[in-house]
């Protein structure tokens, strides 16, 4: 372990408790227990500033410090967390978390903009402060303050002892052994700072034997110590007793009146504890009789209330206090939050597994293969039980990539309430499907494109309140985040019940830009995704959330390297549906193998349906007519040996695996079945990245390589074709 | 043998950069991330000191110390708790608890260091 890492843990760590942060100010209108909510967010900002201190990031520790100031006042009841704080705080948490991003060795270098930004906002948290916190008290505070006890000097005849060395009286308290103090481990910390000349034990305050309790302290001290040391280091060896001890700390050629406050604090005869002095070598014994002649004549002249002024203080609070804030404890622990136990690890590890695991898998099919050429039963066995692990070892790999979309989902939270702010509507975001998982890689590429699509429903979906209200709908929008599994796939829908697609407007526009012909016939899919062309904007005005043309075909482009798709449902003035559909993992796969000619290809299992034989009943052709009757339903279907010209498929039985993607329905006509395979995806050479209809390519245990099909473009291919008129179909297998 | 110093916060940086100076000048360390983490494991340890935050989940700092108070075994091991300079009310709770030491945050790593060495030496 190094400060490396701990800075890394520090950065991740922030970002974790800012998010938390955030998530509890903007549910706070809605939380159940608002006082642990309080509590969770004074936390995030208290952690943040206590490791900032360790690294000496003081500008983050001057900063976070005022919002926990705020923080703490709210937590005391001072105020209440109203709509005005909150926002005021989510910039804070903003705020903060670009300083952690500004993190520059030991400083943070923020832009000249950025620090006026965080004046405004000290600025404005400063309203409600008192003025007790406005510094920023970086000091250790182990000492109430160390300067008050000077000693107040009234006696004008005071001269000074001819003494060069600190004089240190010491009188623990009764209690200090059961604090978990050692006396002995302050004097030998003293002895760090100096050298000790005399030390002398007083024991005067022993009781007798019978009334001793072994676990008080009875001891005290007086001390002479060479040092060159400042007042306040001595002072600060015993900061942890402070409240504990009497303590007098009388520098080198201390007054006579200093001397005298020593001997009548410590409430003892004097007598003796000036004997003590001289043997410490503190006092000489004709200073001594000077002093407590001194001492008699202050007393006579009434003035010795100096003593009760600078007896320690026991620094006890009022009781009122403490059970006030144990009570406040009570509560917090009362509202338990769910902490899930989670283990950190290091992204490129996790990938390495990953890989290895692929590798495994392939070398396992390749192990299992070669024993089935042996016909030994044995090794057959065996081999397939070490597969059966490997691929519990690939499932359970491959979890731990998988995390939860909720997080990404709450994040919208904030997006919405500030864009719809900032547009005057009013805007409330539902979310599904939280809990549904998916792989790491995805859920972070898939957030841009999320954000663009649900910036687009606040902005172009959902009507102005005027309009809304025109429409006879509840002047508040509703825009809903789904998630949810379907078929091997994981499904993401955003959707609004705003303005819908304008179809009219949006052919015309498509005409007008040429992206169709006017005489083209569309279907209403086929007009929906017209939004998602490169320049393509209905909106009249262009305002700075969305409609700068740039956008939606970014997000299919991003949808579509991740191997998904998209889709839209709109209804005009109804509402309208996003869904993007995508794989669950990128990794490995459970694949479908399938055999034409002499090639392997692979569909993932999940999107089989079923496979049927292909026999001369269903009567088909090479004539484009390739449909079959699938139990009174029309199936489709496609020859991939025609499709990727393999020749040579002259199987005596043709087979027809029969694909869902989505709600659509093909069949892919093969050779044979290969059945079930575990597949590692291999990304296809930059040659082959752009051949439609296959997105990748897997290792067989021979060596041999397959090909992943790209079930939904080819699925599109054939509905295309389909959706066309015969003649485009005759063209398509005119062309192999 | 070194000696043996508990460090518990929910930070886990804070906790990592305690550990290295606190190992780095001679001590052993153990690190709890709350409350109920530290008392579990506490158990069967010899501990010199103990570092504790009080503002922590599950269980806070306060309420640790009162019930390792109830341990014979840790009555009298010395607890410094890490508090803010606003909370007197806290300092003052933490002393009713048992814990009579108490150290401001934010500190620097050699503050900490400083503090302990007054308590325990290596």
């Amino acid at each position: 372990m190094n400060m490396e890492q701990a800075f890394q843990t520090f950065l991740a760590e922030s970002s974790e408790l800012l998010q938390d942060m955030e998530d509890k100010l903007l549910g706070f209108d809605s939380c159940d227990d608002c006082a642990e909510s309080v509590n969770s967010i004074f936390r995030a900002v208290h952690t943040i500033k206590g490791s900032a201190g360790l690294f000496g990031l003081d500008e983050i520790v001057a900063f976070t410090h005022v919002v926990e100031s705020v923080l703490d006042d709210v937590r005391s009841g001072s105020f209440v967390l109203d709509e005005q704080l909150i926002n005021l705080l989510l910039q804070c948490k903003d705020y903060i978390g670009k300083m952690v991003d500004s993190i520059d060795g030991e400083a943070v270098l923020m832009a000249p903009e950025d620090l006026t930004v965080q004046a405004v906002l000290e600025q404005a948290l400063g309203v409600y402060l008192n003025t007790e916190h406005s510094t920023a008290a970086t000091a250790l505070v182990g000492i109430d303050d160390a300067d008050t006890y000077q000693s107040v000097s009234v006696i004008e005849s005071d001269s000074a002892m001819a003494n060069e060395n600190w004089h240190i009286s010491v009188y623990f308290g009764t209690d200090v052994l059961r604090n978990g103090m050692d006396p002995l481990s302050f004097i030998r910390y003293l002895a760090t700072l100096g050298s000790i000349v005399h030390i002398e034990t007083v024991t005067d305050a022993l009781p007798g034997i019978e009334d001793m309790d072994a676990e008080s302290c009875y001891l005290g001290y007086e001390i002479n110590f060479h040092s060159s040391a400042s007042k306040s280091q001595i002072e600060e060896v015993f900061e942890f007793v402070r409240e504990d001890c009497q303590l007098k700390i009388l520098p080198p050629y201390a007054k006579v009146s200093e001397f005298i406050d020593v001997i009548d604090t410590i409430q003892n005869d004097e007598l003796r504890l000036g004997e003590i002095l001289v043997r410490c070598g503190t006092l000489t014994q004709r200073e001594l009789d000077n002093l407590l002649e001194m001492q008699h004549a202050v007393k006579e002249g009434g003035t010795h209330r100096l003593i009760g002024e600078i007896v320690v203080e026991d620094g006890l609070a009022s009781s009122e206090v403490v059970t006030a804030a144990l009570h406040k404890q009570a509560q917090g622990k009362k509202a338990k939050e769910k902490q899930a136990q989670t283990v950190r690890v290091d992204a490129e590890k996790l990938d390495h597994l990953i890989n290895l695991i692929g590798e495994l898998v392939i070398a396992g099919a390749g192990v299992e293969s070669e024993a089935h050429l042996t016909g030994i039963g044995n090794l057959m066995e065996s081999a397939q039980t070490m597969t059966r692990l490997v691929e519990e070892v690939r499932e359970s790999a491959l979890n731990l990539r998988m995390v939860q979309i909720g997080e990404t989902f709450n994040r919208f939270f904030r997006v919405v309430r500030d864009v719809s702010k900032e547009l005057g509507k009013d805007i409330d975001l539902h979310i599904d499907g939280a809990d549904t998982e998916l792989d790491k890689t995805v859920i972070e590429k898939i957030s841009d494109p999320l954000m663009h699509l649900v910036r687009n429903s606040i902005d172009h979906g959902i009507e102005s309140p005027a309009l809304r209200a025109q429409r006879n709908k509840p002047a508040t929008g509703n825009v809903k985040l789904n998630a949810y599994h379907e078929s091997g796939t994981i499904v993401i829908e955003v959707s609004d019940d705003g303005g819908g697609l304008n179809r009219e407007k949006i052919l015309q526009k498509a005409i007008a830009n040429g992206l169709v012909s006017a005489e083209a016939e569309l279907s209403v899919q086929d007009i929906n995704k017209l939004i998602f062309e490169a320049g393509f904007s209905t909106a009249e005005a262009i305002s700075n959330i969305s409609g700068r043309g740039v956008g939606m075909d970014v997000v299919r482009r991003n949808i579509e390297a991740l191997r998904g798709t998209v889709e839209i449902d709109s209804e005009y003035t109804v509402g309208t549906t996003i869904r993007i559909r995508l794989p669950l993992t990128l990794a490995i796969i459970d694949g479908f193998m399938m055999k034409v000619g002499d090639a392997f290809y692979v569909v993932p299992l999940d999107i089989v349906e079923e496979c049927i034989e292909l026999n001369t009943n269903h009567n088909v052709g090479h004539d484009g007519r390739s449909y079959i009757n699938l139990r009174g339903e029309v199936l489709p279907f496609i020859r991939l040996g025609d499709y990727f010209s393999k020749t040579g498929g002259s199987a005596k039985r043709e087979n027809i695996v029969v694909i869902k993607y989505g709600s659509l329905k093909a069949g892919f006509v093969v050779d044979e079945l290969m059945g079930e395979f575990q597949t590692v995806i291999k990304p296809l050479g930059p040659l082959f990245e752009r051949v439609p209809g296959i997105s990748g390519s897997t290792i067989l245990g021979s060596g041999e390589v397959a090909l992943i099909l790209d079930a939904s473009s080819l699925i599109h291919l054939v509905m295309q074709r389909d959706g066309k008129a015969i003649s485009a179909a005759a063209k398509q297998s005119a062309l192999h | 043998m070194a000696k043996t110093i508990m460090i518990v916060d929910d930070s886990a940086s804070l906790r990592q950069v305690v550990s290295i100076a606190l190992i780095g000048a001679g001590y052993d360390v153990i690190e709890g991330c709350d409350g109920k983490d530290a008392l579990s494991k506490l158990k069967g340890q010899k501990i010199s000191l103990i570092v504790s935050d009080v503002n922590m989940p599950n269980m806070d700092g306060i309420t640790m110390v009162q019930e390792i108070k109830k341990l014979p075994a840790y009555k009298f091991t010395p607890i410094i708790m890490l508090t803010t300079e606003s909370a007197d009310d806290k300092k003052a709770a933490g002393q009713a608890a048992g814990a009579k030491a108490w150290m401001v945050k934010p500190f620097k790593p050699e503050q900490l260091l400083m503090a302990v060495s007054k308590l325990v030496q290596p």
